[in-house]
């Protein structure tokens, strides 16, 4: 690993997904700026409280982990009314400057999951002003290890962690009221039964009593991350999650993928806004509210796991790329016989060896799809070294091998389109016969270019197939699935070339996700938050 | 061999724009071109969805070459820079000269099946019977054209124009296009045949394929296909 980064000076939220580090609950605040002045001073305040990336443990330099995290971002109409200059407000990414929703026919926001549908916050933002979401604020409450044994032990931890988040609320709205209506907190976050509120509630998806790693389709969350240059806690994860090298070892993606200011995959600095130290170790983030559909879901795959040989919770993994219960992925158990020897690997390693099965894995020998099926969430999303495919005259039908020596490294069609995801599911399931509950994902999206990176994954690899040679099928979880029969999705689930299977096709897939609302944010280091409260951002 | 990729034939067309402007009004012989070339984006289809064999082409007006403007270190400059003695005035004079075309350009590419015959004929032939008025509004702004009446100084003519072409577009197989929209056809009903059918035991799925080729008819290419020109559902 090159140089450390100023872990100081990058917020936490960029380099933690705190869901892994024991805080299960988070409100996400939005804010609406009525008084520029007023506002940097608030700005000045919330600093002081940010938390940063540094080390938490016992080491010399590390800190404890705090009761609630704060972190905060803006849109590019939040950093026009915090009074920056043109010149830097000119040099942000035009996808920044024009917004989520007004790129909805890039991203396939449409039907169900278009604007007119969204919570009332993200359907007025960006209309008269008014409205406009300018700054976003998390707030993740800790739940403390359990001080007994047991259930018991584990909801005082919970109960504990609801005070922590209502402490932490508390502190911000006593924050605004010091505003003196300079900064209002903007309302319109649809929760149960249509309420709407002030903040999106988001909470770890509880099962008999205890936090679980699952979202509401009962998938196993937020194991892959991409691992990048430069933070000291994330080297040992590398295997399965930096970028693929020729001789079989795995290294750091280069940073400038994920932070400005630092070079990336192309050893280039990605482009920033200026001066420097505004864009230095910031980065953009992307925030999507996704509800899920859980009772078509459910039924779908009733429906197709009834014909699909292998059976229902085959098929689930097949949608995905991982087994629901624990996360195994398919290319290491890709039947039910090596799903029960994996899990009894699984249940006697350390978490450590766990996380490398869970991880540590390439398409290298699944060519074909007949493991993960191209169409699966986890290849479309991440296609790891397997985009480098074709076939040669002779080659069975159907088969695929890597094309060797057509690229620089195994991973070059891929390095530069990771994104790193944070959030966590929001809402409960209250009746899983029913699509229209509150609950779904929030999902947060980081990366140093939010077109080069996020929009082209949803709108080539989610929306469309062409680079797996699936023409235009979209990825199966996360696809805009049309309801309009002439337009019917269908996804193809491999098999093996050379033996006597067939594939299985799924078709008239409905969609299981919609976006309820979003938005695109910059998250900036601790010097820029800094400067732009002082109102010293200058780019001359 | 040039302009030839198994039966397919890729064509290259540059035809000088007459300089000036249209008798009788303030618009360029050029502009006009490209005026009316815009324009077919508002029609239902291309004028070229109706000329038999085609499989994709582009017309367009080129103005002129791009400049490369100021190379980066040449020979000369490098020894400029390291000796003395090589003088200024060396360098100067090998820098490139800006180059211009004479005139604007109309640029017709095309590729489309010319069968065994390697040549363009055939297919020029069909172009100026199916579309000959198009082709006028858009030819008679170039010079020489007022000697073009039929099909077979249309062919002369562009000849006259024809650049060798050695790249083609890579999305098509060199079958005549009947057989490719043919086969786009069969491959979007069979799609629907594989899922329909997916775990019918095999005399119901005998029985369904013989309805499937029935309904399909195969090798009847007239019917039961995709239109030239069709861009979607």
């Amino acid at each position: 690993m090159t140089k450390e980064l100023d872990l100081l000076d990058i917020q936490g939220h960029v380099l933690r997904a705190y869901g892994r580090f024991g805080y299960p609950k988070a409100r996400y605040i939005f804010l609406t700026i009525r008084h520029g002045e007023r506002a940097r001073e608030f700005i000045a305040a919330v600093t002081s409280k940010v938390t940063t990336a540094v080390s938490w443990g016992n080491g010399p330099d590390d800190l404890p982990p705090p009761a609630w995290t704060v972190n905060i971002a803006f849109t590019y109409q939040g950093l026009k009314e915090l009074g920056l200059p043109r010149a830097s407000l000119i040099g942000f990414s035009p996808e920044f400057v024009e917004g989520m929703k007004h790129r909805k026919d890039i991203l396939g926001d449409d039907g169900p999951s278009a604007p007119e549908n969204w919570d009332p916050i993200w359907r007025e933002n960006r209309e008269t002003r008014e409205k406009d979401v300018h700054i976003f604020i998390a707030l993740n409450a800790a739940a403390p290890p359990p001080t007994e044994t047991g259930l018991v032990g584990i909801q005082k931890s919970l109960v504990q962690c609801d005070a922590f988040l209502e402490q932490a609320h508390a502190w911000l709205r006593d924050e605004v009221t010091k505003s003196h209506g300079g900064i209002v907190i903007l309302g319109g976050h649809r929760g149960d039964d249509g309420v709407l509120l002030d903040y999106q509630d988001v909470k770890v998806v509880m099962e008999n009593g205890l936090p679980t790693a699952k979202e509401h389709f009962g998938y196993t969350d937020g194991i892959g991350d991409p691992v990048f240059d430069g933070v000291p806690y994330d080297e040992a994860r590398v295997r399965g999650r930096g970028k693929q090298m020729a001789d079989g070892s795995w290294a750091p993606l280069a940073t400038g993928e994920f932070l400005l200011g630092h070079i990336d995959e192309a050893h280039e600095y990605p482009p920033a806004p200026r001066p420097i130290l505004l864009a230095r170790n910031g980065t953009y983030m992307v925030y999507r509210k996704l509800h899920e559909n859980v009772a078509s879901f459910d039924n779908y795959l009733k429906l197709e796991g009834k014909k699909y040989p292998g059976g229902e919770e085959l098929l689930a993994a097949k949608f995905v790329g991982r087994w629901r219960d624990n996360g195994a992925p398919l290319v290491r158990a890709p039947d039910l016989a090596s799903k029960q020897q994996f899990d009894q690997q699984f249940a006697v390693a350390t978490p450590e060896e766990q996380d490398r099965m869970l991880s540590d894995f390439t398409y290298d020998d699944d060519m074909s799809g007949a493991k993960c099926p191209f169409s699966a969430h986890l290849r479309r999303i991440n296609p790891r070294a397997s985009l480098q495919m074709g076939r040669e005259p002779g080659d069975l039908p159907g088969s695929l091998k890597t094309i060797k020596g057509a690229f620089d490294t195994p991973g070059a069609l891929s390095n530069r389109r990771r994104i790193l995801r944070r959030g966590l599911p929001y809402g409960d399931v209250k009746d899983r016969t029913k699509d229209n509950g509150n609950h779904g994902i929030i999902i947060m999206m980081l990366n140093a270019d939010i077109n080069r990176q996020f929009e082209f994954v949803q709108q080539q690899w989610i929306n469309y197939g062409n680079d797996f040679k699936a023409g235009n099928d979209k990825e199966i979880m996360l696809g805009n699935h049309s309801a309009d029969p002439r337009f019917a999705s269908k996804a193809v689930l491999q098999v093996d070339p050379a033996s006597e299977d067939v594939p299985y096709i799924l078709s008239k897939i409905p969609r299981f996700v919609e976006t309820r609302g979003g938005e695109y944010f910059f998250m900036p280091s601790l010097t820029a938050l800094r400067m732009i409260a002082r109102g010293v951002v200058d780019p001359t | 061999m040039a302009n030839v990729s198994g039966n397919a034939y890729g064509l290259s067309i540059l035809s000088p724009i007459k300089n000036g402007r249209v008798l009788g009004a303030e618009i360029a012989f050029a502009d006009l071109v490209r005026n009316r070339l815009q324009a077919w984006n508002n029609e239902i289809n291309s004028p070229m969805a109706l000329v038999p064999q085609t499989y994709l082409c582009r017309l367009y007006v080129l103005d002129d070459v791009v400049t490369e403007s100021l190379p980066s270190g040449s020979l000369p400059d490098t020894w400029s820079d390291l000796l003395p003695v090589v003088p200024d005035s060396l360098r100067r004079d090998v820098m490139p000269v800006q180059d211009k075309l004479q005139s604007r350009y109309l640029v017709f590419c095309c590729n489309f099946y010319a069968g065994p015959s390697g040549t363009p004929d055939a297919y020029l032939r069909g172009m100026w019977e199916a579309i000959n008025g198009r082709i006028h509004e858009i030819w008679d702004n170039c010079y020489g054209f007022d000697q073009v009446h039929n099909a077979d100084n249309f062919i002369t003519y562009m000849k006259k124009c024809q650049l060798t072409t050695s790249l083609f577009f890579n999305g098509s197989t060199d079958q005549p296009l009947e057989e490719q929209l043919k086969a786009l056809y069969m491959k979007q009903e069979f799609t629907q045949f594989a899922i329909d059918n997916q775990g019918l035991s095999a005399a119901t799925i005998r029985a369904n394929y013989r309805e499937f080729m029935q309904k399909t008819q195969i090798n009847d290419l007239q019917h039961r296909t995709w239109q030239p020109g069709k861009y979607r559902l």
